[in-house]
């Protein structure tokens, strides 16, 4: 019965989500604001029944038999309802008129809201379309099995239990902002206001998403066993696009929202967020990825997706080449300002998105070229990886931070830049020293020193810029800084201290394998490893073989269990490593195979991965950033807390107020 | 007896794997390593991968940079036998070149317009706008 239910209540959310965005785009007012909400209800309790019959394990569930076990512990039961294509479609519902009804209860009543209600119930509208009549998650057997096929041992993991939430909060939250994108274009109304509305959702959408890909690349490197946190994998660049063009977004609607600048620009990086996030989930789910003849071989899914990419994509498009040419540009302003300095921003960031779609669909369209024998097949291969991205965006990156203290200090309109070069000097200094010691102490690799230099000047420079706001309150006025300005000062902090951890990790870690038999031992930098031995385990649904090693540094000794376990439900491998954590980086230990005719011998892999931490604390900051600025937001909407308001610029120049049509 | 034959055995299994002498010659071994895709796994490279035939081909590495093969002499020893495929690293001449130079090419050409817009759109007396409030973002 439940099924049923769960089923039915998404047929409801369909009606809904239909009402919704024809009332929202015509008569706008009560209607579509109770609708919206109704729609969200409506998901939730549908996501909640499909739960149910995971943890109940409902066999006579298709998605269930085939993607759940009774040996599976309870909480990758439920994580098992979105780890599969029907049910993560089902959370993409879900999530979607989340964001929908979220809007409805904390969107000011207007034209704006009902319109952006309007376009997100038609998005709503066509994602359970796809769900329903493509992949219903929902459908029974006839003849249920009696036990399931289990889940991907890979994704028995809670990093990965939690990444999918995350990625789509971060993924169909730009479906809003291209909502209240297409609803401003509607009404013509893209002007300061229009900026200020939309940034609470552009920064819930992209810190939602940084910690969504962090969370991935957190698993990838302790659940792969390979070490590695990022490999520019398709299904890695899919998600990074958007977060690019979400970090430019969160930008410009900065200088949208202060000046009424580069409106026409911010309404396109917003549809373009939502158009690229569509085009990850096309990559990722139309199997065209792994390769271009599984595609062709079930084009359904990636056609479909393909369609609502080129509606959505063409009609907002459509729409703002209808505006765009009304919209306002805003006051002059000199180069050298903190205008100047987040267009640079954006140029950057913009053509590192672009250059990460390059480098990711190149290589499929060259294998499609050979499949339809427009070049030689032979010849029709191609990998872009590492050393591309390598050698071409983190150049691009690393010369736009250096210009990032210099800006966080620009005033807008004019920087006078002597002054701030001035006080920034001992920031420089300490920036260079720790370049020079990162190429002294890591073998004069000069991309090394670079990043360590840029980082280094990224975190001090932030630290003094916050120093000099403080001004001369002493300590005390440090609490009393504006929370925007610790939301940008952590958020900054967080890129600099990622960029030392991953220069310097990516440039000096230390991976090596080694054969051995028990009771044999294995040096490196310092660290003895002791192979005692494997011995078998049973865990509640695998069997593990688990290594017995001893490791001995600077005379404490302790022990350290690398795994192998194998899921006989799946019929799959996987490695679970053993991680000792030190000051300087985590020290790694991966139990290979044996070695064929050796029996006895396995490989073990150890490796070094000096600052990973800062990797992953450093992407943690950026979103901690990002949602104290959303909570600063927040507080500043509520005149109770903040009774100041922002929109009257204190020097009596009147932006002006772009409405336009 | 028998038993220090097969630990002289293991011991030399051990030395395959073992690295270079000359410290500079290894590290362009692990860094060739990393940028070579292991043929038979997915989407992962020789260093990271524990697949019989990464082991060999780590190997092949290591021989060709320890008799004096420069890395554009083993990646082109790889791309010979496994095709363009072999290699992350795309090939840096004929069509690769646009390739490499498209985000570069790209990021002068929309930054000249935009510098260039900038610059013409000429410079009235344009003071800094004052900050009370910290300076902020939102200020």
């Amino acid at each position: 019965m439940i099924a049923e239910l769960g089923h039915l209540l998404a047929f409801l959310a369909l009606a809904t989500a239909a009402a919704q965005s024809v009332l929202g785009l015509t008569t706008g007012g009560e209607a579509p604001r109770r609708l919206a909400v109704a729609t969200g209800m409506f998901l939730v309790l549908s996501m909640l029944t499909l739960v149910i019959s995971f943890v109940r394990l409902d066999f006579s569930v298709a998605l269930v038999a085939k993607n759940s076990h009774s040996l599976k512990p309870i909480i990758y039961r439920i994580a098992g309802a979105w780890g599969n294509h029907e049910g993560s479609m089902l959370l993409w519902c879900v999530i979607m008129a989340g964001y929908g009804a979220a809007a409805a209860l904390f969107m000011r009543n207007d034209r704006l809201r009902d319109r952006a209600l309007g376009v997100q119930g038609l998005l709503t509208l066509g994602s359970l379309a796809y769900l329903l009549f493509a992949s219903s998650p929902f459908t029974r057997l006839a003849d249920p099995p009696l036990d399931g096929g289990g889940l991907n041992p890979l994704l028995q993991d809670p990093a990965v239990a939690l990444h999918p939430p995350f990625l789509y909060m971060g993924y169909v939250g730009m479906s809003f902002v291209f909502s209240i994108a297409a609803a401003g274009l509607i009404n013509g109304q893209i002007d300061r206001e229009w900026a200020k509305r939309v940034r609470p959702w552009a920064l819930t959408a992209w810190s939602s998403l940084t910690i969504g890909i962090a969370l991935g690349a957190i698993w990838a490197y302790y659940e792969l066993g390979w070490g590695g946190w990022w490999f520019w994998d398709p299904v890695e660049n899919a998600s990074f696009m958007p977060w690019l063009v979400g970090a430019a977004l969160v930008h410009s609607l900065i200088v949208t929202e202060k000046r009424g600048g580069m409106a026409a620009w911010t309404v396109f990086l917003a549809v373009l967020s939502f158009c690229l996030a569509l085009l990850g989930t096309f990559l990722v789910r139309s199997g065209v990825m792994t390769s271009v003849h599984a595609f062709a071989t079930d084009p359904t899914r990636g056609l479909v997706l393909l369609a609502g990419l080129g509606v959505a994509g063409g009609a907002a498009l459509a729409l703002f080449a209808w505006r765009a040419p009304k919209i306002p540009t805003g006051p002059e302003f000199d180069p050298v300002s903190r205008e100047g300095a987040l267009i640079l921003n954006n140029l950057f960031l913009s053509v590192g998105a672009a250059l990460v779609l390059l480098g990711t669909v190149t290589p499929m369209v060259v294998q499609w070229l050979g499949e339809i024998k427009v070049i030689p097949p032979e010849s029709a291969s191609l990998s872009i990886g590492e050393p591309y991205f390598q050698l071409t965006l983190a150049p691009m990156i690393a010369v736009l931070l250096l210009f990032l203290p210099l800006a966080q200090a620009a005033p807008w309109r004019k920087a006078d830049l002597s002054p701030i070069l001035k006080w920034l000097t001992p920031a420089i200094a300490v920036a260079v020293v720790a370049g020079l010691v990162a190429l002294a102490l890591g073998g004069w690799g000069i991309w090394l020193g670079f990043g360590v230099l840029v980082g280094t000047w990224v975190v001090v420079g932030v630290g003094f810029d916050l120093w000099r706001r403080v001004g001369d309150g002493g300590f005390g006025r440090v609490l009393r800084l504006p929370l925007t300005v610790w939301g940008m000062a952590i958020a900054h902090i967080g890129v600099g201290i990622f960029v030392i951890g991953a220069t310097v990790e990516t440039a000096t870690r230390t991976e090596r394998t080694f054969p051995l038999a028990a009771g044999q031992s294995a040096e490196m930098a310092g660290w003895t490893f002791e192979f005692l031995g494997v011995r078998p385990v049973e865990g509640p649904n695998y069997y593990s073989t688990l290594a017995d090693v001893r490791v001995t540094h600077g005379g404490t000794t302790e022990m350290i269990y690398p795994e192998k376990r194998f899921y006989p439900v799946a019929d799959t491998s996987t490695t679970e490593v053993a991680i000792r954590k030190t000051l300087g980086g985590d020290v790694y230990v991966a139990l290979g195979d044996t070695i064929r005719d050796q029996p006895g011998v396995w490989r073990l892999r150890i490796a070094h991965h000096p600052l990973i931490d800062w990797v992953f604390g450093g992407s943690a900051l950026i979103a901690v950033g990002g949602f104290i600025s959303l909570v600063a937001r927040m507080r500043r909407r509520n005149p109770a807390v903040a009774p100041e308001t922002t929109a009257v610029e204190p020097s009596g120049e009147k932006a002006p107020v772009g409405v336009v049509a | 007896m028998k038993a220090a034959i097969l630990i002289a055995f293991l011991l030399q299994g051990a030395a395959s794997e073992a690295p270079l002498p000359d410290a500079g010659k290894e590290a362009r071994a692990q860094t060739l390593m990393r940028e070579l895709r292991c043929v038979v796994c997915e989407n992962e490279p020789i260093s990271q991968s524990t697949a019989d035939i990464a082991v060999d081909m780590r190997r092949v590495v290591r021989a060709q940079i320890d008799k004096g093969s420069s890395d554009t002499e083993v990646r082109q020893y790889f791309v010979d036998r496994y095709g363009q495929f072999v290699s992350f690293r795309p090939p840096m001449d004929g069509w690769g070149i646009a390739l490499w130079a498209f985000p570069f090419l790209l990021l002068a050409g929309v930054g000249g317009l935009v510098g260039f817009r900038a610059l013409r759109a000429g410079k009235r007396d344009l003071t800094p706008l004052p900050d009370d409030r910290g300076g902020g973002p939102d200020a």
